[in-house]
């Protein structure tokens, strides 16, 4: 019954309760340790990884796979830029799937996380893990 | 004659088997390039790879996965 309720709100453009239920921002930017703990969890949870990085409040790299941080913070800040701008809203998650591969993106509790996937990774489950990994770095950080 | 149990059995399990090949083939083929965008309140958008748009979101997209590099191995 809850849930025809919800749908009912949704369709009638109305935010729903759980619009009001936002995300702890991290009160400060999680450590690098902890950033780099979870950026291990999620290689050993989704094996289509290829790489991921998560990125501070301000877009500085806090862990990345690979040699190239600098990189995966410019390339992740244009990819949000280009997305907020494809519709002049910002995004909450971003998902594009090439032939080489897909890409993930999305923004949490004033974080935000990049991964790269081989083709036909599950895109929900990529999406949660993600959003699960922020989530738990801004509980740490604000704890 | 009926058939024996270990047959049934054999045969449900490559029948369940072959459909499942066939539906992962037929996801390959009809799977073209995307970019979707997802908005707050549970909105979302497609961008086709023509559009200005997602012509800046695939190539950003790319760049990452240059980045990203090839699987490690595990």
């Amino acid at each position: 019954m809850t849930t025809v309720m919800i749908q009912e709100a949704r369709a009638r453009d109305t935010p729903g309760i759980f619009a009001d239920m936002a995300d702890a921002a991290a009160t400060a930017p999680p450590s690098g340790e902890s950033a780099e703990a979870a950026l291990e969890l999620l290689a050993e949870m989704s094996p289509d990884l290829r790489g991921a990085a998560i990125l501070g409040p301000g877009g500085e790299v806090l862990a990345a796979t690979g040699e190239e941080r600098e990189r995966w913070g410019e390339d992740a800040e244009a990819l949000f830029a280009a997305a907020d701008e494809a519709e002049g809203a910002p995004v909450e998650q971003v998902h594009i799937a090439t032939e080489q591969g897909e890409v993930f993106a999305i923004r949490n509790a004033g974080l935000a996380a990049v991964s790269v996937t081989d083709r036909f990774a599950l895109a929900s489950l990529m999406l949660f893990d993600l959003r699960s990994a922020l989530r738990q770095l801004a509980r740490e950080a604000g704890a | 004659m009926p058939a024996k149990p270990h047959r049934i059995l054999l045969d449900r399990v490559s029948v369940y088997a072959d459909e499942a090949a066939a539906f992962m083939r037929r996801r390959r083929v009809s799977r073209r390039p995307f970019a979707r965008l997802y908005y707050p309140h549970g909105r979302s958008a497609d961008h086709a790879q023509d559009s200005r748009a997602g012509a800046e979101l695939f190539v950003a997209a790319g760049r990452l996965i240059e980045v990203a590099g090839k699987k490690p191995k595990r």
